[in-house]
């Protein structure tokens, strides 16, 4: 649940989803056949209508949308936690109790929003207008803020207690049970939008970014600007869902045998067992990979030249085909491409001195379109210049040299005597305790000698890898 | 004197600025109605033309450059409650085309929000406008009408703010206000008593017992007691002796 600024002029944003699903569902609450029965609340002489019951509104959810008792007493809680529904006794406790506490419909003014967020200067004409009412006997936290607001705004406080004097004089032109109920609203969307310090804050809008000079002049050039860019949005390629599900689905199927947590981890996880020996296993320099690891270069090239070791594979086969110039190019771009800056113009130097000259020791082979573009480029070095001879011979080693190695004796080998560690035996004994969690740090010397006895005797008991 | 018109005409602007946003905040909910949309529609415009005017005389004001250092904090001062107070109409004016949009009334399936507020807003809107009775003549389809006009004066109102920032170079952080904090319990007696009585009983009613009603219907009653037992007695007396 992200939120999303579309700031053009700075204060722009979208509703949360959440929030308009909420919204939603309290609009079909409303209906007079199909939504919530409603009763009246009888205050001595006042009888003001619209108030539910808690039981009221966990029946309806049930029967609308077919969930259990839970369920819907969750999606309850969250219309309350929210402000759409506000409670009536208890006004500070925004709980659903599925009993017969009542409660009621919060106006659409004061929804949860994220495009409106609740401003400094309306809380402190809240603020001011209950610190008249209440001749000055705030709450402490609101004495607080009150003070802090009045530090903070200063320069408008005239405005807050002019504005505060002008909304009661205004809200006194309704009749009581009108004027309950608006006191009523406010006080929920201020517990709900400054909750007191202890409850929960139900919305997390970030920090604000004031863009106050960022004003967007809507003239003919900007509606211009508009135009275009929803013209290429719309050009934009677009895969059908269908399609890109499946290969969704056919990628997850693919890797689910080397995924750790779908699959587990052989011979034990690291961070469950404090055994290492997964991490010794599929290190870079171990004589021997294990086959899931063998495995996975096959599945595209990428992965193959991802792993150090079967780079190196890849390499040793490539000199047998005397086609390793290939590979030590493409390593030598990426060098370029990540290195320091500082190294470019004399690392683009070596790579065009041994790959790129004409009768270079290790000339690689490309195309003339790009070997002209690249020599151009040379002349002014930066960081992506070899970006499209390294493209063209990736693409070469991938249609070519990768499907061969694949089919070659070298990786068939490989693959054969690669190793399965077994998984390791669950400790029998009863009082052998496992530490379920993960080692101590480095600086406590005395435990580590401890752990290291544990670890062993965990060892000795597990079964040893053991080749096919 | 230039100063205290610039007051009153602020005042006035404050006015419907807060009984606008009074009005907005009946919106969508079953208190809204055909009168609402009309009532909202007068106030804006209303508000729209105090701004406007208050806008030309406090720029005329503060363009003058032989005021006094004092006149001119001043000046400032009234400029930037100007400018709040606009923005808040703004804001409430975009707020309410929202709404507006979400809940138009003439269409069946879509249902105001049952708030408990039912009765009207007539006497809000009769405040705004200084009149004593409200007079409505729109037609039926005010609700969707309206909004085009909205959005047109929303836009005006944005660019008469943008012109208000790069005419007058106000800094907002160099005003002063006079007021302290809790200037507003010193308020006028008109707001003070009479209202803090009643709402201060509507405070206690919805949580607790209410206990200064029932104190009174005790009294009441008290009072009607003694007067039955007195005539009763007056009545006895009268029927022995007779």
């Amino acid at each position: 649940m992200t939120i999303n600024t579309l700031s053009q002029d700075g204060v722009q944003r979208q509703q949360m989803p959440c929030l308009t699903k909420m919204e939603r569902m309290i609009i079909s609450m409303q209906d007079p056949d199909m939504g919530i029965k409603l009763r009246n609340q009888r205050l001595l002489i006042t009888v003001i209508p619209h108030a539910m019951t808690g039981v009221d509104i966990v029946e309806w959810l049930i029967k609308k949308f077919s969930i259990s008792d839970e369920e819907a007493l969750h999606v309850g809680q969250l219309f309350i936690k929210y402000g759409y529904i506000y409670p009536l006794k208890e006004p500070r406790n925004l709980i659903l109790k599925a009993d017969d506490s009542s409660y009621r419909f919060q106006t659409p003014y004061y929804w949860m929003s994220t495009r409106w967020p609740a401003s400094e200067l309306d809380y402190a004409i809240y603020l001011a207008k209950k610190n008249i009412r209440k001749q000055g006997e705030l709450i402490e936290y609101e004495k607080e803020c009150y003070n802090a607001l009045h530090k903070r705004i200063n320069h408008t406080w005239d405005f807050v207690v002019m504005q505060a004097r002008e909304q009661l004089r205004a809200s006194k032109q309704r009749r009581k049970a009108d004027r309950i109920v608006l006191e009523c609203q406010e006080q929920a969307y201020w517990l709900v939008n400054r909750p007191p310090p202890g409850t929960q804050d139900s919305i997390d809008h970030g920090p604000e970014r004031r863009t106050m000079n960022t004003r967007v002049q809507l003239n003919a050039e900007f509606y211009k600007k508009e135009i275009e860019h929803n013209r290429i949005s719309l050009a934009r390629n677009r895969v059908k869902s269908s399609i890109c599900l499946e290969s969704y689905v056919k990628y997850c199927e693919q890797y689910q045998p080397h995924d750790p947590i779908m699959q587990g981890c052989l011979p034990s996880n690291p961070w469950i067992t404090d055994d290492i020996m997964f991490w010794n296993m599929t290190s870079e320099t171990v004589a021997l990979p294990t086959k899931l690891r063998v495995e996975r270069w096959s599945f595209c090239f990428m992965e193959l030249l991802n792993d150090p070791m079967g780079r190196k594979e890849f390499l040793t086969y490539l000199e047998k085909e005397f086609s390793a110039e290939n590979l030590c190019f493409w390593q030598a771009c990426e060098d370029v491409r990540h290195g320091e800056t500082a190294k470019i113009p004399e690392k683009v130097d070596e790579v065009y001195k041994q790959f790129l000259a004409p009768g270079a020791s290790r000339w690689v082979n490309i195309d003339s379109k790009t070997m002209e573009k690249t020599l151009e480029g040379l002349k002014r070095p930066h960081r992506f210049v070899l970006d499209d001879a390294q493209m063209h011979i990736y693409f070469l080693m991938k249609k070519d040299s990768y499907p061969r190695y694949l089919k070659s004796e070298l990786y068939k080998n490989l693959l054969a005597r690669a190793i399965v560690p077994q998984e390791t035996k669950k400790s029998v004994f009863p009082f052998m305790r496992r530490q379920r969690h993960s080692s101590p740090s480095p600086a406590l010397a005395t435990q580590t000698a401890e752990d290291d006895g544990k670890a062993k005797n965990s060892n000795s008991n597990s079964g040893t890898a053991s080749r096919l | 004197m230039g100063k205290d018109e610039c007051k009153t005409m602020l005042d006035a602007l404050n006015k419907v600025t807060a009984c606008y946003r009074h009005l907005v905040i009946a919106l969508g909910s079953t208190s809204d109605s055909q009168n609402l949309r009309e009532e909202l529609k007068k106030t804006r415009t209303k508000a729209q033309e105090l701004a406007v005017a208050n806008r030309t005389k406090l720029t005329s004001l503060l363009k003058d450059k032989g005021i006094s250092k004092d006149d001119r904090a001043e000046y400032e001062r009234l400029w930037v409650l100007f400018t709040s107070s606009v923005e808040l109409l703004e804001v409430d004016m975009k707020r309410s085309l929202e709404i507006g949009q979400d809940f138009p009334l003439k269409v069946p399936r879509r249902h105001l929000i049952q708030t408990g507020m039912t009765g009207s807003t007539t006497t809000v809107a009769a405040r705004a406008m200084s009149v004593q009775n409200m007079k409505y003549e729109a037609d039926a389809n005010i609700d969707t009408v309206d909004l085009k006009e909205l959005e047109t004066e929303i836009a005006q109102v944005d660019q008469m703010m943008e012109e208000m920032e790069l005419k007058v170079q106000v800094a907002p952080w160099t005003v002063e206000a006079k007021q302290e904090a809790g200037a507003e319990l010193k308020s006028t007696v008109s707001v003070g008593n009479s209202s803090v009585g009643i709402i201060s009983i509507c405070e206690e009613e919805p949580k607790e017992t209410v206990e200064g009603e029932t104190g009174l219907m005790k009294v009441f009653a008290g009072v009607i007691f003694t007067a039955v037992l007195l005539i009763a007695g007056i009545l006895g007396y009268l029927v022995i002796n007779l």
